[in-house]
């Protein structure tokens, strides 16, 4: 009981850390919530007069944007940005010359940060729900059980994307330029701004051999109910391949990191 | 005797560091080739320390006295060598090992900036496991000897350095190590506070016959804490030994200084020694000569019995003085 104590403990210091500075929190959320919004006005509007656009009734595309918000706030937390810095900063050497996992404690960092993410998520869902009267479609328990597999593989899949652009700080200090073009790429393939199957046969099909689909996308569409057995078996199979080829670079890149890291700044 | 509590063999770490040309025309050309040098920032050093012991690691900035801290600590992969500290390889930052080591770093804080420290120590109670009876009597007494129960609760980025300073001690000490690695740790703290780590530092290697290394810039803390120091001078150990040791060896001379009833004059004074200082301050005559060591209690007889004293002091020179003697001289 007392190994996973210590990570409780992270967990609930990451909170306290994160509630100190309450403007900045807020404006953050204000941001997701503004986000949002836009998101759900831009297709009540689209959808005005119309039963169905893109495949997609607009009770479902509603849904979808709920569903996104929530997501993206549980799969893509911000914690880990800084890592690379920290590495590169030496900062880590404190966590490393203690007694606790290092992966544990960055993953408890991660999943605190998730947790806070997902309580405001709630909060502005149910104030978006008094204005736009939304009819969630749910699912099927079987669906649901698969939903919340999909939600797992994602968060694990992001993290090790994180500790990928993290490990860069073993090197350089610079992780901004291929972090940005992450954040552009994802933005549009992730399925924030609009679901991926509204776009061509051949780019979805391409987009669907990355990760990116697999931090919201991949995980609306089971929820909805819309894809074909065989659909979903690829996707699955597809985001476990990622996932199993990521854990192997990362444990050998981090191990080549950790041997040349410099503890600088001591 | 028993075996040392730390063993280090032949150990060498050496950086590849990539070196620009000057200008901005140097950092274009850095785009695409780049040339990089090797620096030997420990090179083949080798040392024991038994259990009990506080050493100084006594050296200049980069001679690689941190450096091998950090591969004592197992932050820091050795390019070759062999070191065992407390019978583990450091590098495998095993849990035991890790339980019963502490890096204090003067410029560096493990307390979380925003929380008060408190916080941070109930971290590494759960961290290190530390029964709940164990963490409470040793906070307590760390609280009571560094005297900062008020600010337990405060948030850390409100405190002075000095109060920090302290918290970062309680934290790093709350498991009790056996082996404790302080680097830099009265940095930037005035001789109050500085007095009082001291002592501190003096107290816990006592109480709990912690083995202690120590790197100051403050030859001070090195007086006044170690008995034996090794100097280290661009990574190579050029001395270990007593630091009596080296200030027979080195301190050739020893300062005299007087004040003196009556104005004298200076060349009466430069008869028994090289004159250093020679101050008349109102009505008062202060003055200071060199002398060789083993002649000074002769000499301040003579000047006793020669001229107008009215109080003298025979002193050893400042150890700063001496160690910069040991640098220029070199190897042993």
């Amino acid at each position: 009981m007392s190994y996973f104590r210590k990570y409780l403990i992270v967990l609930k210091l990451s909170w306290q850390n994160g509630l100190v500075y309450r403007t900045s929190l807020l404006m953050w959320r204000l941001r997701q919530f503004l986000s949002t919004l836009m998101s759900l006005t831009v297709w009540q509007v689209m959808f005005s007069g119309n039963q169905t656009l893109f495949n997609y009734q607009q009770q479902e595309m509603i849904s979808y944007i709920f569903l996104v918000s929530f997501l993206q706030s549980m799969i893509l937390a911000t914690i880990m940005h800084g890592l690379a810095a920290d590495i590169y900063s030496g900062k880590i050497s404190d966590i490393l010359l203690k007694p606790i996992n290092l992966f544990g404690y960055l993953a408890t960092l991660d999943l605190a940060d998730k947790f806070k993410n997902i309580i405001f998520t709630i909060i502005e869902a149910i104030i978006l729900a008094f204005i736009f009267h939304p009819v969630i479609i749910l699912p099927s328990l079987i669906n649901f059980g698969v939903f919340i597999f999909t939600i797992l593989i994602g968060v694990i899949l992001y993290f090790l994307i994180q500790l990928l652009f993290g490990s860069i700080g073993f090197w350089s200090p610079e992780t901004w330029a291929p972090r940005f073009l992450f954040m552009m790429f994802l933005e549009f393939t992730a399925g924030k701004l609009f679901p991926l199957d509204i776009l061509p046969k051949m780019v979805q099909n391409i987009v669907l051999l990355t990760p990116f689909p697999y931090f919201s996308y991949f995980q609306i569409q089971v929820f909805l109910n819309r894809l074909t057995t065989q659909q979903l078996i690829t996707y699955l199979a597809t985001s476990i391949f990622w996932t199993i080829l990521l854990t192997i670079v990362v444990g050998k890149i981090w191990k080549r990191g950790i041997k040349g890291y410099q503890a600088a700044g001591i | 005797m028993s075996e040392p509590i730390i063993q280090v063999k032949n150990l060498s770490k050496y950086f590849k560091v990539y070196q620009k040309k000057p200008g901005l025309l140097g950092s274009v050309e850095s785009l695409w080739h780049r040339e990089y040098q090797e620096v030997k920032a420990v090179d083949d050093i080798s040392f024991d320390i038994n259990q009990g012991e506080v050493v100084g690691f006594i050296g200049q900035n980069g001679a690689g006295k941190t450096t091998t801290l950090k591969m004592l600590s197992g932050l820091l992969y050795p390019t070759s060598g062999e070191l065992s500290v407390l019978g583990f390889n450091p590098w495998d930052r095993k849990k035991e090992f890790q339980k019963q080591f502490s890096l204090v770093m003067g410029q560096k804080n493990q307390l979380w900036w925003d929380l008060p420290a408190m916080e941070t120590f109930l971290l590494n109670q759960a961290i290190y496991e530390i029964p709940k009876n164990q963490f409470k009597k040793t906070l307590d007494k760390l609280v009571d000897l560094l005297d900062v129960k008020d600010v337990l609760h405060v948030q850390v980025r409100k405190l002075s350095l000095g109060q920090r300073m302290k918290c970062e001690l309680i934290a790093a000490l709350l498991h009790n190590p056996k082996v404790l690695f302080l680097d830099e740790p009265t940095i930037g703290l005035d001789v109050v506070m500085q007095k009082i780590l001291r002592d501190f530092i003096k107290e816990y290697n006592k109480e709990f016959g912690a083995t202690i290394i120590l790197t100051s810039h403050y030859m001070g803390d090195v007086k006044e804490l170690c008995e034996r120091a090794i100097i280290i001078d661009h990574g190579h150990k050029i001395f270990d030994g007593k630091l009596q040791e080296i200030i027979d060896k080195y301190a050739r001379n020893k300062i005299l200084s007087f004040v003196f009833s009556k104005t004298i004059k200076k060349e009466d004074l430069e008869k028994f020694g090289t004159v250093k200082e020679f101050n008349q301050d109102g009505s008062l005559q202060t003055a200071t000569i060199l002398t060789p060591r083993l002649k000074a209690a002769k000499v301040a007889a003579a000047v006793l019995e020669n001229l107008p004293v009215q109080d003298v002091n025979i002193e050893e020179p400042p150890i700063e003085a001496i160690i910069r003697e040991v640098f220029k001289t070199g190897n042993r």
